[in-house]
């Protein structure tokens, strides 16, 4: 049976939840940590000029390191990571339509700098990726939170970011059963109509306020006066000044020097 | 619509970032105003039915395709402008850190494209006039379907204006608008009719929900504050986005630099590094190639970590 976008739905939020390992070696590393490395990671990346391939694959240095300290494989992120994919080739596609300039020769081969951008928005596209999944497995999404109300994000919008989450998977899941009640009674017939979708969603939206009523008297009963209330759990301590202070000094290397021409030089004296 | 970090520079990743944060402390403020009991809670439910109804395709009449609801119209309907935003936003974060659809950096390009020009635009600006408090079927279907063509359109326009300030594609600008407008159009024109079908349903059932039917929820003094916030986000955009163009021009791009290292490196290369390695490729070819197999045995060693790393945990595990 084919699953619905609503399962699949369902089936990657229960993946990320199951995923993130706070017990892993860099699961104990400060959510406020984490999250200046991916952003000083993603900027340093990016920063990096489009033609520059040989600079930019190094990069690849702080995923391919980071994942087994929070035990996942690679090759997992890196599966994960495709699902991009097509956005990217359909975007980076036209570089090599439109930018005939020779970047190089491979034998008797011109490879234009187009190619070479295509390659670049590509790679640039899987590692950004990869860095965001990679953030969200080790920091798990209730801890980001509270690292981003230490980073002084507005409490209104953090609170709104737990909110939604948690009642993401209430509400697929309740649309999930209304689907499968209209499946059962539908005959075969898998698509909805403009108006049959507009009563269905409609009522999904009813369910909603019926809940967000309910919701709001349980929350008063429990002393809600306008936002929600942590237990402070982070605490900024000497490893967390190590492992940013390691990622950027990485970072600072493989953005300005280059490694490729540098390998290249200590490679050429051993073949002569 | 969702833009990814692959096509997005610093610069202009930085400038969107300043306006979309400047704009979600405005909302924050303005959210903390408004004066309807259960509204925390029902931004949080609203923001998950956005994110299901999405899940849920509806099929388009002659054509074998399908389309669905985005929200920011119909958000901006039941919870208002500023508040439709806040939720929007965090819709957006959720789906980049968890669904990986949009980039990190690109976040605050994806917020203003999106979450900003179907609530804080199209919707003031289009639906609220057109439908109105206590409206009929045909003018709440009417609003929700020109607010969603519009809001659509002008993000289509500010994702071409982004991605080409970024200068990572070589896509000519009039070449990406005449793809990026007309798939744009047929996608508002879809979002309109979804809109419009669950906001006439909801008008019909529950009609006290709707903001626009709030009494004094939107007076003509909060439209002129709007007004005037608008122009004032306008005027410092177009301030930063100069500030920006100007400080990319006075150096050379990314594209300009590299292109004259490659030339000069094959120069170099041709006479002076005929490597046993690859004796038939030139530096850049050949530094790449390295690079690629340089971050294969990073990987190998990397799964091999993995595998030892889990296999010294399971017995401390066992232990315990």
């Amino acid at each position: 049976m084919k699953t619905s976008r609503l399962e699949q739905a369902i089936f990657t939020l229960n993946a990320r939840q199951m995923a993130s390992e706070p017990d892993s070696h860099i699961g104990a590393i400060d959510p406020r940590a984490l999250l200046v490395v991916t952003a000083i990671y993603l900027l340093a990346m990016l920063s990096v000029p489009v033609i520059s391939l040989g600079m930019l694959i190094w990069f690849a240095v702080y995923p391919i390191i980071s994942a087994p300290l929070a035990h996942i494989a690679y090759e997992r992120l890196f599966i994960k990571s495709l699902y991009v994919l097509p956005l990217l080739v359909v975007i980076g596609i036209f570089n090599p339509i439109f930018d005939h300039e020779t970047a190089f020769m491979a034998g008797n081969i011109a490879i234009s700098c187009g190619w070479i951008s295509f390659l670049s928005i590509i790679i640039r596209g899987l590692l950004s990726v990869q860095a965001v999944l990679l953030l969200i497995y080790v920091a798990g999404f209730n801890r980001m939170c509270e690292g981003l109300l230490l980073l002084k994000v507005p409490r209104l919008l953090v609170t709104q970011l737990l909110m939604v989450y948690r009642y993401l998977e209430v509400l697929l899941q309740e649309a999930l059963s209304m689907h499968r009640a209209r499946q059962a009674r539908a005959y075969g017939k898998q698509s909805y109509g403009p108006r049959m979708w507009g009563s269905f969603v409609g009522q999904l939206m009813l369910r909603t306020f019926a809940r967000a009523e309910r919701i709001h008297r349980a929350m008063l009963a429990r002393g809600f006066n306008g936002s929600l209330t942590w237990s402070r759990n982070a605490r900024w301590s000497t490893p967390d000044t190590v492992y940013c202070t390691v990622w950027l000094i990485v970072f600072a290397l493989l953005r300005y020097v280059d490694f490729s021409s540098w390998l290249l030089k200590l490679l050429t004296p051993m073949s002569i | 619509m969702h833009m990814a970090d692959a096509l997005v520079s610093p610069a202009v990743a930085a400038g969107a970032g300043v306006a979309a944060a400047a704009l979600i402390g405005v909302a924050a403020h303005k959210v903390k105003t408004i004066r309807r009991e259960n509204i925390i809670p029902l931004m949080g439910v609203m923001g998950a039915f956005v994110f299901a109804a999405q899940m849920i395709n509806f099929s388009i009449p002659g054509t074998g395709s399908s389309g669905h609801v985005i929200g920011g119209v119909l958000l901006a309907a039941v919870l208002g402008p500023w508040a439709a935003f806040l939720t929007l936003c965090s819709v957006l974060i959720i789906q980049c850190l968890v669904f990986a659809d949009g980039g990190l950096l690109a976040l605050g390009c994806n917020i203003l494209n999106m979450a900003a020009t179907s609530c804080l635009i199209a919707y003031p600006l289009i639906y609220k006039p057109i439908a109105g408090a206590n409206a009929g079927a045909g003018r709440i279907f009417v609003g929700a379907l020109l607010a969603s063509v519009v809001g659509l359109e002008i993000g289509a326009l500010g994702v071409t204006a982004e991605t080409e300030l970024s200068g990572i594609t070589a896509l000519p600008t009039s070449v990406f608008l005449s793809f990026m407008l007309p798939i744009h159009l047929a996608i508002g024109a879809v979002e309109g009719v979804a809109t419009g079908a669950v906001l006439c349903f909801v008008a019909k059932y529950r009609p006290e929900t709707l903001t626009a039917n709030a009494r004094g929820a939107y007076d003509r003094g909060n439209r002129r504050r709007f007004r005037r916030l608008l122009v004032i986000f306008g005027a410092g955009t177009l301030v930063l986005a100069s500030a920006f163009t100007w400080l990319a021009s006075a150096n050379p791009d990314g594209l300009e630099w590299s292109i004259s290292k490659v030339a000069g490196l094959t120069e170099f290369t041709s006479k002076a590094l005929p490597t046993a390695v690859m004796p038939e490729y030139n530096s850049t070819f050949a530094g790449v190639i390295g690079a690629v197999l340089v971050m294969t045995m990073l990987w190998a060693i990397s799964t091999l970590l993995f595998h030892s790393l889990r296999r010294a945990e399971v017995p401390s595990r066992t232990k315990k």
